[in-house]
């Protein structure tokens, strides 16, 4: 029975010390850090190592604290220096592209950031080739040498190459500390923090990966970010979207970046105490037809049923109905408000479900109704919503009594393994961009299939399983647009490959998502650095 | 497990005869108890690696379609997965024990490094949930047991039923429903600059409580102490309920024993009969069906910590199944498959310890 009185008095003690600690402490005497934001996310980092990770959740903290040689000052998507001076194609050699090192450049540690580093940070990135890691954007980068202190020198694969200084800042792009970084395999976060290679805007003060991260400004930072307007931003990851939407709500945490289910933004939208901020949108869904697998006896019956189902989407109904507005419809692959985009979707198949035309289609082809379409789609890896989206889908197919759609879901890593090897006739799959350039929107899936390239959504079955279709003239476009430095006339390529692609239907483009950000009404910058280079820059948040 | 449930009976005499070769019955038991806790060990670490292999390789499954089928032979050759597999068994065995227990696929991370930052925050969310499952199980146990057959006995038997029954995330997403509103911290373990500033703790111990009472600030603690009462209650519960249950059926037999009547028949008054006479013995089974909840409470906490946010062991294990990260995910079982069997071989220790009959 002592033991028992003893329990209870434990129990009793704690209690009476919790309430008496109570009212010493202020309820939420801790929950924000200083002068300091905190940043919530969903996302998770695979590696602060830019060799190791080309994932969102590792870009947001690579974004912080390393610096590339070029960046996307705030609102703009026009290159500007960042740890060069400068960066230019070699006017004798269009193969070499030409970098200029500031001087006195240095890590937070204290090393000096030359030439070598850089050269460096590039090559341990494909010597690695980590399964994790972004060595597949480098496929444009024959090599890379460091000419003195100063010069580091690029040789590509094709002159001119317009899409490369463009790669510079991608997750291919940190610059590391080649004292502290090895050259063979990707450091560890714990070793990354410790060893402080950092010359970005933040380095990190405190590390608990995919827990919490704290940013603290860094003094020495020369680069195109400029002044940090908060010196500390804490990153608080989260493992569910309903969590993250509470704190912000609560304003437990100032900012929730990435990601909340379109209702839970919705819900967001009419609470007083938080503002939803949208920014360009970068994200495409789609759907992929397998041109081998997919119905119809003849190419040209293929071609006619991926007109009828171009001419049967509602895009409108399902941006609304199913995301709530924070998806927009898209009728290209290369989404509106990137240079060169257009919209030849809509204007060959219509903004709204044409069964007239559909139907014509087919009769043409000499194609049998209803047309069974056994389509795929992916629950877990395109957000929650993808069940709605493809539900719908369904349902608007169906309505014009053309197709039969039998509709079916895989986990993601099947999924994945699946549609590469011919797998699902007709599936969904989304694509986010590595950096804003159209034809970051068209090459990965239309070139040649390279098995160097796989990782980078080269669309396999459409090039590398022996289909017919190879369509020689689609190459000779792209690989002109992406050496033609004149803009209105690589515009003018871009604009003939997406007419190309619509009349083909590879693929269709479906929606384009804007980036959503939610925060405190007392903080600022979120709008600023919501813009199309889609880089999210603590440097920019304040309140 | 290897604990028994032992009803309460007579409590035996001392049999000095009993005792042979000079050794303790205790020693002897527990020498006994800890041979065999080797082979369960052995045992369970073993099921875990075959069933690892069963599902499959466990490097096409995290990078399968990642990569193309050289680059894949290449990390499975790498990663020792081509050799024999008596020869990655003896690796793995000989892994653990030196505490080595590889690097997760998806993320680059040690292994040994989740068990110990995680496995920090699992053992403390299971030290709560267990006060609040013994603040709730006892006296209301003993309540029902007291009120036999009475409303508060029919009203306690209808909530242990209903807390036992119900799905742990259920119960945590209602705590969060009823407590965020009055602004209590529904997620993580603690506000974001506790969190900063306990990192900064020597020694680290990634317990937060223990960080927090070793940084020595009053408000940090309460801190601590406010989020972990939800994932506690919520896991806590559940198996309060069993041991509201456990408590009153033993305390129940127990108060129908020849020496609680003869207790009576002394004149004992009703309350110490309870109290002293029945109560500690109607304990000692609620203290064997304790290591078999731990399992239980391991098992609740990769939903409890989800729903919260508590990033332990379930938490991890839950995002590297996901991930298919099955390396990670071998690692993790491993370490709550060890977890179990040792704390089964503490709980027959206290049994043994408080319960004669045990050892003799």
């Amino acid at each position: 029975m002592k033991n028992v009185r003893r329990g209870v008095a434990f129990v009793a003690i704690t209690a009476a010390s919790a309430a008496a600690l109570s009212a010493c402490g202020s309820g939420k005497s801790n929950g924000d850090s200083g002068d300091g934001l905190i940043v919530g996310t969903t996302d998770k980092v695979v590696s602060i190592d830019p060799a190791g990770a080309y994932d969102n959740g590792s870009m947001i903290v690579q974004t912080q604290v390393y610096q590339y040689l070029l960046n996307f000052q705030a609102g703009s998507t026009d290159l500007s220096p960042d740890a060069a001076e400068s960066c230019d194609f070699d006017a004798d050699d269009g193969t070499k592209y030409v970098c200029k090192i500031k001087p006195g450049l240095k890590f937070a540690n204290g090393n000096d950031l030359t030439a070598s580093d850089v050269a460096f940070s590039f090559k341990r990135i494909v010597a690695i080739n980590d399964p994790n890691g972004p060595a597949s954007l480098l496929g444009a980068m024959k090599s890379v040498e460091a000419t003195d202190d100063q010069t580091v020198t690029f040789t590509l694969a094709a002159p001119n190459d317009q899409t490369f200084p463009q790669i510079l800042v991608t997750s291919a792009g940190p610059i590391v500390d080649e004292d502290t970084y090895p050259a063979d395999k990707v450091l560890d976060d714990d070793s990354a923090v410790e060893a402080n290679g950092f010359s970005g805007p933040y380095t990190i003060a405190s590390y608990e990966k995919n827990q919490l991260a704290e940013f603290k400004a860094n003094p020495d930072y020369d680069g195109t970010y400029g002044t940090a307007k908060s010196k500390t931003v804490t990153m608080k990851y989260y493992a569910k979207a309903e969590n993250l939407k509470l704190d912000v709500q609560n304003g437990d945490i100032d900012v929730a970046f990435r990601s909340l289910t379109p209702t839970d933004i919705a819900s967001l939208e009419k609470n007083d105490k938080v503002t939803v901020h949208k920014g360009a949108g970068g994200e495409l869904r789609y759907m992929v037809f397998n041109l081998n697998t997919m119905p119809g006896d003849n190419p040209d019956q293929k071609l006619a049923i991926r007109k009828a189902v171009a001419s049967s989407l509602d895009r409108d109904a399902i941006a609304e109905s199913v995301y709530k507005g924070t998806y927009t419809p898209a009728y290209s692959m290369v989404p509106d408000g990137q240079a060169g985009a257009t919209e030849p979707f809509k204007d060959l198949y219509g903004e709204k479900p044409d069964k007239a035309k559909a139907e014509g289609f087919l009769k043409d082809a000499g194609v049998a109704t209803p047309v069974d379409i056994k389509l795929q789609y992916n629950p877990d890896h395109y957000g929650s919503s993808s069940a709605e989206e493809y539900a719908a889908v369904k349902r608007q197919l169906e309505d014009t009594g053309l197709f039969k759609v039998d509709l079916q879901s895989t986990e993601w890593n099947t999924y994945s393994e699946t549609y590469n090897a011919d797998g699902y006739p007709v599936f969904q799959l989304g694509w986010f961009p590595d950096f804003p350039d159209a034809d970051n929107y068209l090459s990965p899936f239309l070139t040649p299939y390279d098995d160097k390239q796989s990782g980078n959504f080269t669309n396999s079955h459409y090039n590398e399983l022996g289909t017919d279709f190879q369509d020689d003239e689609m190459t000779k476009l792209l690989d002109s647009e992406r050496v033609d430095g004149d803009q209105a006339s690589r515009e003018a390529t871009l604009g003939k490959i997406q007419q190309r692609l619509a009349e083909q239907i590879p693929y269709l483009p479906l929606l384009t998502g804007a980036q959503v950000a939610i925060a405190g009404n007392d903080v600022k910058g979120v709008d600023t650095t919501l813009d199309a280079s889609f880089k999210f820059r603590f440097t920019s948040l304040s309140k | 497990m290897t604990a028994e449930v032992l009803a309460p009976t007579e409590p035996p005499a001392a049999d000095p005869a009993r005792k042979r070769g000079g050794l303790n019955p205790l020693a002897r038991y527990l020498l006994v108890r800890l041979a065999l806790l080797i082979p369960m060990i052995w045992l369970l670490v073993t099921l875990v690696f075959l069933m690892m292999r069963v599902i499959g390789d466990p490097i096409q499954a995290a990078l399968g379609g990642r990569l193309p089928a050289d680059q894949i032979a290449e990390r499975k050759a790498a990663a020792g997965l081509d050799r024999p597999i008596l020869t990655q068994y003896w690796e793995y065995l000989t892994g653990i024990l030196r505490g080595d227990f590889g690097v997760t696929l998806t993320d680059n991370r040690d292994v040994s490094d989740i068990l110990v930052v995680n496995g920090a925050a699992t053992l403390e969310l299971a030290f709560w949930s267990l006060l609040v499952a013994f603040a709730v199980g006892i006296p209301l146990g003993r309540l029902a047991a007291r009120y036999r057959d009475r409303l508060p006995d029919v009203a306690l038997r209808l909530f242990s039923i209903l807390v036992y029954a119900a799905p742990v995330f259920f119960v945590g997403l209602l705590l969060k429903l009823a407590f965020t509103p009055f602004g209590w911290p529904s997620s993580g373990r603690a506000s974001t600059g506790t969190e900063l500033t306990l990192q900064q703790v020597e020694p680290h111990t990634h317990i937060m409580i223990v960080d927090a009472i070793l940084w020595g600030e009053p408000s940090l603690i309460w801190d601590v102490l406010q989020h972990a009462m939800l994932p506690a209650i919520a896991l806590g519960l559940l198996t309060g309920g069993v041991f509201i249950r456990l408590v009153r059926v033993n305390l129940l037999q127990t108060l129908r024993m020849d020496y609680v009547t003869a207790a009576r028949a002394r004149g004992v008054s009703e309350r110490r009969v309870l109290s002293k006479h029945a109560f500690r013995n109607a304990l000692v089974p609620v203290v064997t069906v304790m290591g078999m909840q731990i399992a239980m409470l391991l098992g609740g906490a990769i939903l409890t910590e989800t729903t919260f946010e508590w990033k332990g062991l379930g938490y991890a294990l839950a995002e590297y199944l996901i991930k298919r990260d099955f390396l990670a995910v071998q690692g993790i079982v491993t370490v709550i498959a060890l977890i179990v069997g040792i704390m089964s071989f503490l709980i027959d220790m206290i049994v043994a310890l408080v319960d004669p009959r045990v050892r003799f």
